[in-house]
């Protein structure tokens, strides 16, 4: 029978797993220490999916999981854009969410950055030119930094923040 | 290569009862043994109250310009029936036709599509609302239509209220309107929902979609087909590989390329690979949903490591650009094989201790149980497919119905569930995981030495393929013309579902509207197009 007190006493149900992602540690001890210098210890990331085919979506998710577990580095991702520091951008932006990416940037509060995430949000991609799209996100919003792939994998997606972080301190 | 078809199936015999004996003759079988007969509109009338009253269903209907000499327009209907697939062509002068969706539910997204793409006009349709072009597009434009070219458009800079898309009202004392979308909280793809609640229970749900859409189809038209297996891959992300099989099975059919058997093993690996992938991330999903991260962040870890197995396999965390018309671009050497059977071993040990953690803890099951019920008559008119189809007491697997590559050989063991909530769904998926785990392992152990693509030209013509996705049966129709491609249709299983989830919804309280959601985990990416 289970018991409250024996659920107390008895030893935790715990294991380690092997991480050797040596890369992903010193990757977050740099973000870290941007983010604690630059922006009071947390940065608020809200992810905007713009026209995205959801692999993006999926590896952006990735960096939340016991792998890359970004938290611990200071980045959050929030939910509304209200409180957001970083707006990341995926996919072509298509005429039918040309209203709602602008309405999303614009209820940021400054100072903000834009980050697009894969070849698509960089400049359209295999979309550019065609009636469905508008091109990439720089053609409706001021984009920071871009970081291409077909998607950019967890790893890279981390270096390019931390490329954001180091020049975001110099943004007048 | 037309085939004859033994005389008891379905769609044969509809032609024969419908249209008289003399009708066999117009028949037309297709390289998917597919039965196609072109009917007059009076015809089509008659067939479909016979088609609905012989449990036929609804699995497609779009539009192909210049499909057939003379005729302007073609509106090719599919309907399956127990593994028999019927098309019915429509060949239309002046754009209009008659409307289906009465009958045939699934048929109202595919007429409001064909309004949308070619400017035709259903008479009878209950729903002339626009789907896939949103209020922000000019009037009477159409982008499918091959005249008009594929550039960029001027769209509309002011979009008045008057233009806004008019939902469902539904009113009463009590009742108000929860909108939410197309920007989502988490990190998921855009969409409408518009909740209609009377306390915290829901009374009607409406969901707006192709808020993501790329103009996928119109994207391939004039293409060589070689060049569209990357085209096929971004229909939807997470089912890269299924979208770029059906496409390429297309071509493949329709050029009648044979393509070697330690392709379609490696394939059969990819496919069911993905399928893996996907089922974890639902299954994490629904368990963050209900607020166990205990059991959500076992399959994140297990899904990362997948990834990571994906990315030694082929090069790609996503299985992209892996597969190509005739085969596969690369062979994975043996050593690699076998480290990935290695490590499958030590995977399944894994995930069942995960899954014992998750099927053990009580408050997870009562919140799972009882939610979000798709009962079983809906699975036909509607044409809910994939694991929600199984999970509500449907028999069905393309795997099984209509095998392709290997699946003849190495068939996936159905193990439906009847209560239609999300446990059931749940259940169906985690069990789906282990089937298709035994599945790689199976064909690990055949998989011959060989040739891994045919370099057979293509030609031109027309194919349909279905194939089995993570999230159920897909749907691609390729034609080429001059060595290009001049219609691609793809229907993904995500397109079928969502009408699912809008009658799984109502009667429950919107707390549990995102884990009905992700326990049908559906990609707007691939509906949007």
């Amino acid at each position: 029978m289970v018991n409250a007190f024996s659920c107390l006493l008895k030893k935790k149900v715990t294991e380690t797993r092997p991480l050797p992602d040596e890369e992903t540690e010193r990757l977050g001890r740099e973000i870290k220490r941007e983010i604690d210098a630059r922006f009071g210890r947390s940065l608020a990331i809200r992810e905007l999916d713009a026209g995205s085919d959801n692999a993006a979506e999926i590896e952006i998710n990735n960096l939340s999981n016991a792998f890359y577990d970004v938290e611990r580095f200071g980045i959050t991702f929030v939910a509304s854009p209200r409180h957001a520091d970083v707006l990341i951008v995926t996919g072509a932006v298509t005429h039918n969410m040309e209203i709602a990416v602008k309405k999303t940037y614009d209820a940021m509060p400054s100072p903000k950055f834009v980050v697009a995430i894969g070849d698509d949000a960089c400049d359209g991609g295999i979309y550019k030119g065609t009636y469905a799209v508008l091109g990439g996100a720089d053609k409706i919003l001021p984009v920071d930094l871009k970081i291409p792939g077909n998607p950019p994998t967890p790893t890279q997606i981390l270096n390019g923040l931390l490329a954001l972080m180091r020049t975001a301190g110099k943004k007048p | 290569m037309p085939q004859v078809m033994p005389e008891d199936d379905a769609a044969t015999g509809a032609v024969r009862e419908l249209f008289g004996a003399a009708a066999v003759a117009r028949i037309t079988y297709g390289c998917n043994r597919e039965c196609s007969v072109d009917v007059s509109e009076p015809e089509f009338a008659l067939a479909i109250p016979w088609l609905a009253s012989r449990k036929f269903v609804l699995i497609s209907l779009f539009c192909v310009e210049g499909f057939r000499e003379g005729a302007g327009h073609s509106l090719l209907s599919i309907f399956e029936r127990k593994g028999s697939i019927l098309i019915l062509v429509r060949n239309i002068t002046g754009k209009r036709a008659m409307s289906i969706a009465t009958v045939f539910p699934s048929a109202t997204w595919p007429e409001r599509e064909c309004r949308d793409g070619f400017g035709i006009e259903f008479d009878g349709a209950f729903d002339t609302r626009r789907l896939l072009l949103h209020e922000i597009y000019p009037a009477g434009f159409h982008p499918l239509e091959k005249l008009v070219p594929d550039t960029p458009v001027t769209t509309n800079d002011n979009v008045s209220t008057a233009d806004e898309y008019p939902f469902r009202k539904v009113s009463g004392e009590g009742v108000y309107q929860v909108p939410v979308g197309p920007v989502h909280a988490g990190i998921i793809e855009p969409g409408h929902f518009r909740f209609s609640v009377i306390g915290e229970t829901v009374f009607n749900l409406e969901i707006r979609m192709f808020y993501t859409h790329r103009g996928i189809e119109k994207l391939a038209e004039g293409k060589d087909p070689r060049d569209c297996t990357k085209i096929a891959e971004a229909v939807s992300g997470d089912e890269s590989v299924a979208n770029a099989a059906a496409f390429c099975m297309a071509v493949e059919r329709l050029s009648e390329i044979t393509v070697p058997d330690r392709a379609w093993y490696l394939r059969t690996i990819l496919c069911e690979s993905e399928r893996i992938c996907s089922h974890l991330g639902d299954l994490g999903g629904m368990l963050t949903d209900v607020a166990f991260p205990l059991g959500a962040s076992q399959f994140a870890v297990l899904r990362e490591e997948m990834f990571r197995e994906n990315e030694k396999l082929t090069g790609s965390r996503f299985l992209r650009g892996q597969l190509c018309i005739g085969g596969v671009n690369r062979d994975i050497p043996a050593d690699a094989l076998a480290g990935f059977r290695a490590f499958l071993v030590q995977f399944r040990k894994q995930y069942k201790v995960g899954l014992s953690i998750v099927l053990s803890t009580p408050s997870v099951i009562d919140r799972f149980s009882q939610t979000g019920i798709i009962r079983k008559p809906l699975l036909r008119p509607l044409n809910i497919t994939g694991p929600a189809a199984r999970a509500s007491g449907g028999g069905v697997d393309v795997r099984v119905n209509h095998p392709y590559g290997i699946y003849d050989r190495f068939a996936p063991k159905p193990q439906p569930l009847k209560d239609g909530d999300v446990l059931a769904r749940f259940t169906v998926k985690a069990a789906e995981i282990m089937d298709s785990l035994d599945l790689i392992n199976e064909v690990l152990g055949a998989i011959p030495d060989g040739a891994t693509r045919s370099d057979e030209p293509i030609r031109d013509g027309y194919a349909l393929a279905l194939l089995e996705s993570a999230r159920g049966q897909n749907l691609c129709w390729v034609r080429v013309q001059d060595g290009k491609i001049s219609r691609y249709k793809v229907r993904t299983a995500s397109y079928c579902n969502w009408l699912a989830i809008e009658h799984a919804v109502p009667g429950n309280i919107i707390a549990d509207f995102p884990v009905i959601n992700k326990s049908l985990n559906l990609s707007y990416a691939g509906t949007d197009l």
